[in-house]
């Protein structure tokens, strides 16, 4: 009788767990599903008392608005084009400085080095002024340059590729440039095909960072033609005119993107993300 | 034909690589890091409005925020509620939905994914999608109605604007919490809990004898990156309040921003210095973090 009795409690336990789960991942979901259902209703059933849960009509005025009054598609344009080319040049800058940091010997390396790591301590708030002056100066303001050109590399992607390349046994390489590749060869041959799961982790980190960011592009954009998306969804907003049909069309525009991007690689996303905290 | 180096030549030859691969970051860090660091704490001592030369002023800026500044007492205050609040409620919700996800469950690829969701998604997108919820005929409201519970005003009424912030942050942020709870928890290996359970430990007490010290590294690195995380909070106050209603929601960086933007750029520089100041001991350790791995 005790036996049974257990069986039925570990079941009714095992039940209560689905039930929460269940419960609270589809209200960790209802904010999504409720953005896409409100993009495609007329204004006056978006706050419909009953909620409309399921649009009546659905209409896409809401999506031609913001494709045809507002230039969300040069938005989706400047994101893209800001993120695929700082994420790039990351790429390259990261796993090259990672590379001598790791393997070449130079006086002064590990000096580097240690400065950068402590610089990695200073938050971006602090040299926000400055270096937006500096944009001033460069007369880069409004311009890609301004997103790009700061974000060309950066320390964190820098350690990360070391630790990455501090795995390669240095027999490889000394193989490789006694078959007569030069430092470069090294790299491109040897080192950058061994570190590819460790430049997944680093662009998936940078594309996100840069497709997200906000400040920095509210203060150095003026104009809406180089806004990115969530300065253009923003900006949506300030409108006076803006409907919410018409901010939740431009809200799934900006976050689309992205959640299929991590639908696709999500087993990379998350294997990226865990890697740094959680150490065997 | 043998091409004969010597061998003074080739570690030169290396010095000159190893400079080249490194020049461009070292270059971006002298100008994007360095130069500004320097530069904001020079004109934290001055007044400064971006058009003028700055003007030194001592330490008045540091002292005009701690002594007559209520708002920035203010954004302080909010912005450590913020922090507290968020790292009570976030890697709480995280820890209890990892141990869940971590009863060998089905689906539980399903059940990630939602809670991860959010965290993929830009601040200014949460922020939005959130400010609409909370809209006084929003579906928060209408389920209060449905419950037979007054109406709150979620983001108007200056007792809730901050909490409500604190609400959306932690539905974006504690995916992110869930995800590395339940790889650390994973990792623990099982014959510790089968040790456990032949000394006759129950379910609590495995789980505080066991599982919780497996994950201090954890716990400590979520926080640490939590706290930074949260003390540099603006995206969503620039969205959904600007700040207000009176100032409730203002927070230091959003505080910092506005006098940006009324070109007070000596004082916005004393701002910065003392987030800087807060954070030191957090980045100190996440640095500690970073490095020990090495």
């Amino acid at each position: 009788m005790f036996p049974s009795r257990r069986t039925s409690l570990a079941k009714l336990m095992r039940g209560a767990l689905y039930l929460t789960l269940t419960l609270s991942s589809l209200l960790m979901l209802l904010p999504f599903y409720w953005t896409v259902s409100t993009s495609f209703k007329l204004e006056q059933f978006v706050f419909a008392n009953p909620p409309q849960w399921w649009p009546d009509p659905i209409t896409l005025q809401n999506y031609i608005y913001v494709f045809t009054r507002i230039p969300f598609p040069r938005y989706l344009f400047n994101s893209v084009f800001v993120a695929v080319v700082a994420t790039g040049a990351h790429v390259f800058f990261d796993t090259l400085a990672g590379y001598a940091f790791s393997k070449l010997r130079f006086p002064g390396r590990d000096a580097i080095f240690f400065a950068m790591l402590l610089a990695l301590m200073i938050p971006f708030q602090v040299n926000l002024i400055p270096l937006y002056r500096i944009m001033a100066w460069f007369r880069w303001l409004d311009h890609y340059q301004a997103l790009i050109i700061p974000n060309i590399t950066g320390i964190f992607g820098i350690f990360l590729m070391r630790q990455f390349i501090n795995s390669i046994p240095d027999e490889l390489l000394d193989a490789a440039r006694i078959d007569g590749c030069n430092e470069l060869n090294v790299f491109l041959r040897v080192v950058f095909p061994l570190t590819l799961p460790g430049i997944a982790t680093l662009v998936i980190f940078t594309f996100m960072d840069i497709w997200n960011a906000f400040l920095w592009p509210r203060l150095v954009l003026s104009s809406a033609r180089m806004f990115t998306l969530p300065l253009g969804l923003a900006q949506l907003q300030a409108r006076n005119t803006s409907t919410w049909g018409q901010i939740m069309a431009g809200t799934v525009l900006t976050a689309l993107p992205m959640i299929l991007i991590f639908l696709v690689m999500q087993r990379q996303f998350i294997a990226g993300m865990t890697e740094g905290a959680v150490k065997q | 034909m043998i091409h004969h180096r010597s061998p003074l030549r080739r570690r030169l030859r290396q010095y000159g690589i190893g400079y080249a691969f490194v020049a461009v970051p070292v270059l971006a860090g002298v100008i994007f890091l360095l130069i500004p660091m320097i530069t904001t704490l020079g004109w934290s001592f001055t007044r400064f409005n971006g058009l003028q030369p700055p003007q030194f002023v001592g330490i008045d800026n540091y002292a005009r925020l701690f002594t007559h500044d209520r708002i920035f007492i203010k954004a302080l205050w909010n912005t450590f509620r913020f922090t507290i609040l968020g790292m009570l409620i976030g890697p709480t919700l995280g820890l209890l939905t990892a141990l869940m996800l971590n009863q060998k469950v089905r689906f539980q690829a399903f059940y990630r994914t939602a809670y991860f969701l959010p965290v993929m998604t830009s601040l200014v997108v949460v922020a939005t999608i959130w400010r609409m919820i909370y809209n006084k005929h929003g579906l928060l409201n209408l389920a209060l109605g449905a419950l037979g519970l007054e109406p709150i005003r979620w983001l108007s009424d200056p007792h809730w604007a901050l909490f409500s912030i604190v609400i959306a942050s932690v539905w974006q942020g504690f995916g992110f919490e869930t995800v590395i709870f339940l790889a650390a928890l994973q990792g623990i290996p099982a014959t510790l809990y089968e040790a456990a359970a032949l000394d006759g430990a129950n379910v609590w007490q495995r789980f505080w004898h066991v599982t919780l010290p497996a994950l201090r590294p954890v716990i400590l690195f979520i926080y640490i990156i939590g706290i930074i995380g949260s003390f540099q909070v603006f995206d969503q106050v620039f969205v959904m309040t600007s700040g207000g209603p009176a100032n409730s929601t203002i927070t230091l960086v959003y505080y910092l921003y506005s006098k940006f933007m009324d070109l007070r750029l000596g004082y916005a520089s004393a701002i910065a210095y003392v987030l800087f100041g807060i954070l030191m001991v957090f980045s100190y350790l996440q640095w500690r973090f970073f490095t020990e791995t090495d």
